[in-house]
């Protein structure tokens, strides 16, 4: 059994474990961007890099504060878009990837 | 919208935060205008230490250590552990040449006080397991500290805005100029204008651009440092780890060491750093390539290369995320603090460069009692902005 308060300690970001109570605490704050949120919770700091939990954190952003969700939903991705080991890159050739 | 304030601070980074968070402990009415969202420049793209060992004795090391004693009574004040955490620090070396340096070195930081050594060969390895056999010995210092930089920022900004200090983000300041009264009157490009008797310019690497609109001097280079981080993985050794080939080459430039062109148009020095997050943070690189932030594929590359050489062990660990950031460089190395000549209540606090993390609670400290009491103790004049303009011994009307 579980009350409504109980709701908001569910993990939003399963990688850092930060849960829904964290995330909108931050907002109340004042802290309105993907990349706010992400740099004070930790949210989508981890393995998977916000790919699962950065959309939702955008939709609770946009449904506290009203602004629309395709202005919240502006944030760049840093490379590497999916983790490596970090002997990939000795073995690797030359290339000319980079960070947008 | 715009607003009367006692003090406006220009920059939203750890060190116009700290700035911030001091005044309004004094009392001052302040606001902080930051161009970009929380923690969007160097103070969010950048390690977590605060360190002894590369520090040369002087005023960076004298106010090194007063910083870590104002992170201790932080933790307290702003209620959090902020990530603070003293592992200990060792730096690394590979052969005969750098281990003299690195002695002489050592012996000058223990004359002015650090707690630091040279360990043997097996000493090291007992502390780092993981290490290259091609290391012959290293400092070892446990003062060598760290505090995670988003919470140091975050709690200033919570507990500043508490006592009613203002932070505004996404205003980025495009003029400056002072009305009859000698107030400054600060535009953002988004058209608000706010006024204060002293504004504090803590632009970091923008602190030249800043000190420009009002005719000031403030000689600042950005100098991009990139940084790759880690999953989490266990502990790899016990402390903290550098590399002394880089610190060497910046103490004895007539030192013959191998430095590869690649490394020296890099300015590779390996810095290893357990996170927060029981992750590491691993570097770096010191670029200088204008306000390009962005990473690089050859950056990365250097960094991941040159961790693995170190750790071996790294080469199962997966990267997840690389980030780079500006940071605030001087000519002398030295950070700019204080009042400009002819300009009274215009002050700069910045050109940090890698120690901006190390020294941000004492710079605000420091800046608040310049403001606040007016006077500026004699060891800061080395610090002031004035040793760029020539204005030193000169009445500005």
């Amino acid at each position: 059994m579980m009350d409504v308060d109980d709701k908001k300690d569910f993990f939003i970001c399963r990688c850092e474990e930060v849960t829904l109570r964290e995330i909108e605490e931050v907002i109340d704050e004042g802290y309105h961007s993907i990349d706010d949120v992400k740099r004070i919770t930790r949210a989508g700091m981890g393995l998977c890099q916000g790919r699962s939990c950065s959309k939702v954190i955008a939709r609770i952003i946009s449904q506290k504060t009203g602004m629309p969700l395709e202005e919240v939903l502006q944030t760049s991705y840093r490379f590497p878009v999916r983790t490596e080991k970090m002997r990939v890159l000795e073995e690797e050739g030359d290339s000319d990837a980079q960070n947008r | 919208m715009g607003g009367s304030y006692d003090v406006i601070v220009i920059g939203g980074g750890i060190i116009g935060l700290s700035c911030g968070y001091y005044l309004t402990k004094q009392g001052k009415r302040v606001a902080i205008l930051e161009a970009g969202g929380f923690a969007d420049g160097a103070s969010g793209a950048c390690d977590d230490m605060i360190l002894f060992q590369s520090k040369k004795p002087g005023i960076n090391l004298e106010l090194a250590f007063e910083s870590l004693e104002l992170y201790r009574s932080l933790v307290s004040e702003l209620e959090d552990s902020l990530g603070f955490a003293t592992y200990g620090g060792m730096v690394l070396i590979q052969n005969q040449q750098e281990l003299r340096v690195m002695e002489e070195f050592v012996r000058q930081q223990q004359s002015y006080g650090l707690d630091v050594e040279i360990l043997s060969r097996s000493d090291m390895r007992k502390r780092q397991p993981f290490l290259s056999e091609r290391f012959i010995a290293s400092t070892y210092s446990p003062m060598d500290s760290q505090a995670y930089p988003f919470s140091v920022m975050h709690r200033l900004a919570r507990k500043g805005r508490e006592l009613g200090m203002q932070v505004f983000h996404g205003s980025k300041v495009n003029a400056l100029d002072r009305d009859g009264n000698g107030d400054y009157a600060v535009h953002t490009t988004s058209g608000h204008v706010h006024q204060a008797p002293v504004v504090v310019n803590a632009a970091g690497a923008w602190a030249g651009h800043v000190a420009d609109l009002v005719g000031a001097t403030v000689p600042m280079e950005p100098r991009r440092g990139q940084l790759v981080i880690t999953e989490k993985v266990p502990a790899v050794g016990e402390t903290n780890l550098w590399t002394a080939k880089y610190l060497v080459s910046k103490l004895k430039p007539g030192t013959e060491i191998a430095v590869t062109e690649e490394e020296s148009r890099l300015g590779l020095g390996f810095a290893f750093t357990r996170t927060e997050g029981d992750s590491y943070l691993v570097g770096s690189t010191r670029e200088s390539v204008g306000y390009d932030k962005r990473t690089t594929m050859e950056g990365i590359r250097a960094i991941v290369n040159q961790a693995v050489s170190i750790l071996p062990v790294l080469g199962e660990v997966n990267f997840i995320r690389a980030i780079a950031g500006l940071r605030p460089a001087t000519p002398d190395g030295k950070m700019v603090l204080g009042e400009h000549a002819g300009l009274p209540g215009f002050f700069t606090a910045a050109g940090h460069e890698g120690d901006g993390i190390s020294l941000a609670p004492i710079t605000g400290r420091l800046l608040a009692q310049m403001v606040c009491e007016g006077v500026v103790q004699d060891r800061l004049k080395e610090l002031s902005p004035d040793r760029f303009s020539g204005t030193v011994n000169t009445e500005v009307s």
